[in-house]
């Protein structure tokens, strides 16, 4: 069955792991999400899984086949896509522009936009000049017409209003109802356990809940034990 | 006067054609080639030997002179993409000034330090204008000047290449992310940078002082040019190629001012570096 597995993963930035020994599946169809406070090493996982760094341990497994020597681009184009923290639109380019870049046919251009009528009077704009949540959505739509099998979300809230946010979240789980993995890096926390199936509470770095997101969800002892650093599993 | 400015035009047309390759360059691949100019002068000078020694026709000399120019140019970028992708374009810039040197060093050493004997590809008038006689050589590098500017901008805004290239300028890394070949395609650009300096300095070198520090430092002018247009804008970098080709030829008409007309590029540099700095308050911009 196809999978992404996170074996034993250790992160490194500088002068040393950021996070460590982190193993997760990410299964097709699910969401998992990946929270804990800042600084935890959340971005660095997400990172080293996409290459954006490179991992100083352990292993990165997609569909059998190990990736975490290959190169971004080439991991792209086995289906791994990551969306980074903020807002990863390209500013000068038009809206058009952002989506052509995943769209590999007018028709993916076209469903990606029909999912988003906002974006359909902006298409000719300058994502530059489109709010935070248009361009979140333009973000979203362009992940859409990539039609990736193993999504990567990082922070897709930040700088964003929780009622923005919130119309956001049901595109996160049409994406994984729609075939891909999701892995779901959120702040709010209690939003993206909401829509996961298996989540990680991660604190200085290492992993200190690994479970089902519904036993985090309802017991929030549990979650403020996990998020202070104290082993929940 | 009118003399003096045509003059000057095919000189302007070489450094608007230099400027525009280094506007790409830093707008696309985050680099001010300090060697453009010298990867041109390289493959011009293998041109005179393949011609000259080699007893190759004049065409397939300068064909194969261009290429090399290519070539080189994207062995400089493999480098830079390969081992500097994430440094800054400081150090990505600095970079370069190896390669200058290099070049320089290596056609003193194989060709000597003596001009080379060019043989005109284009010679003779093309029209007469105002009394004036306009050689050939400054109309094709006028247009070619023009034409280029143009075709990058056509292919930067109108092509799922030039939507790439932009994706990639502005932000690397996310447009890696979304699977854009980053490396193939900034040394795509650069080799086709050196092409386009090759073929502005094989076109133009017969005509003008051409060893090798003299095509090298081609840069300074070009890097004026492209300073107009603020290392980002084509159609702006070929206007200051002109203008500053034109000034040329004025200047050395005038006998008074004529010593002045080697200074030309570094006064035209330190004018717009005052201008665009104009409303900078001395504590924030240093």
């Amino acid at each position: 069955m196809s999978s992404l597995v996170v074996d034993n993963v250790t992160v490194s930035r500088g002068a040393g792991p950021v996070i460590a020994n982190v193993s997760l599946t990410v299964t097709p169809g699910e969401v998992t999400a990946l929270v804990g406070p800042n600084g935890a090493g959340k971005t660095s996982l997400l990172d080293g899984i996409s290459g954006v760094v490179g991992v100083s341990g352990g292993r990165i497994v997609l569909d059998g086949d190990p990736i975490e020597k290959l190169s971004r681009v080439a991991r792209v184009k086995r289906g791994l896509l990551h969306i980074e923290q903020g807002r990863a639109v390209f500013p000068s380019l038009t809206v058009r522009e952002n989506l052509s870049l995943t769209a590999r046919t007018g028709a993916d251009m076209d469903a990606a936009i029909g999912r988003f009528p906002e974006l359909e009077k902006r298409i000719n704009s300058p994502a530059a000049l489109l709010s935070g949540g248009e361009q979140q959505m333009v973000v979203l739509a362009r992940a859409f017409a990539a039609k990736p099998r193993f999504l990567l979300i990082d922070e897709m809230s930040l700088g964003l209003a929780p009622v923005v946010f919130m119309r956001l979240l049901p595109y996160v789980e049409e994406l994984a109802q729609s075939g891909a993995g999701v892995l779901l890096v959120e702040q709010f926390t209690h939003l993206a356990l909401g829509i996961a199936r298996e989540a990680l509470v991660v604190a200085g770095g290492k992993v200190g809940y690994h479970g089902p997101a519904s036993a985090l969800r309802d017991d929030s002892e549990l979650l403020h034990r996990a998020y202070l650093g104290g082993s929940a599993a | 006067m009118l003399q003096g400015a045509l003059a000057g035009l095919a000189a302007g047309g070489l450094y608007a054609a230099l400027a525009v390759c280094l506007t790409l360059m830093s707008r696309l691949v985050r680099v001010v080639n300090f060697s453009q100019a010298a990867t041109g002068m390289f493959g011009a000078f293998v041109a005179v030997w393949l011609v000259t020694a080699a007893g190759l026709p004049i065409w397939l000399g300068s064909v194969l002179g261009i290429l090399l120019a290519g070539a080189l140019s994207a062995a400089i970028g493999w480098i830079a993409a390969t081992w500097l992708s994430e440094a800054s374009t400081t150090a990505r810039s600095a970079m370069t000034v190896g390669p200058l040197l290099l070049l320089i060093s290596l056609s003193f050493i194989l060709f000597g330090n003596k001009p080379q004997p060019f043989s005109p590809i284009l010679g003779g008038p093309a029209f007469e204008f105002g009394g004036v006689v306009v050689s050939q050589v400054t109309v094709v590098m006028v247009l070619l000047a023009v034409v280029v500017a143009v075709a990058v901008q056509l292919i930067l805004t109108k092509t799922a290449v030039g939507t790439q290239l932009r994706a990639l300028s502005e932000r690397p890394t996310t447009a890696e992310l979304l699977g854009i070949p980053s490396k193939p395609l900034s040394i795509a650009v650069w080799a086709a940078t050196g092409v386009i300096s090759a073929i502005a300095i094989v076109i133009v070198a017969p005509s003008q002082s051409n060893d090798a520090t003299s095509l090298a430092m081609l840069i300074v002018p070009a890097s004026a040019a492209a300073l107009l247009g603020g290392f980002t804008r084509p159609g702006l970098a070929v206007v200051g190629g002109l203008a500053l080709g034109v000034l040329s030829g004025l200047v050395a008409q005038i006998e008074e001012v004529a010593l002045i007309r080697n200074f030309l590029p570094f006064l035209f540099i330190v004018v717009l570096l005052l201008w665009t700095q104009r409303k900078e308050v001395w504590d924030s911009a240093r």
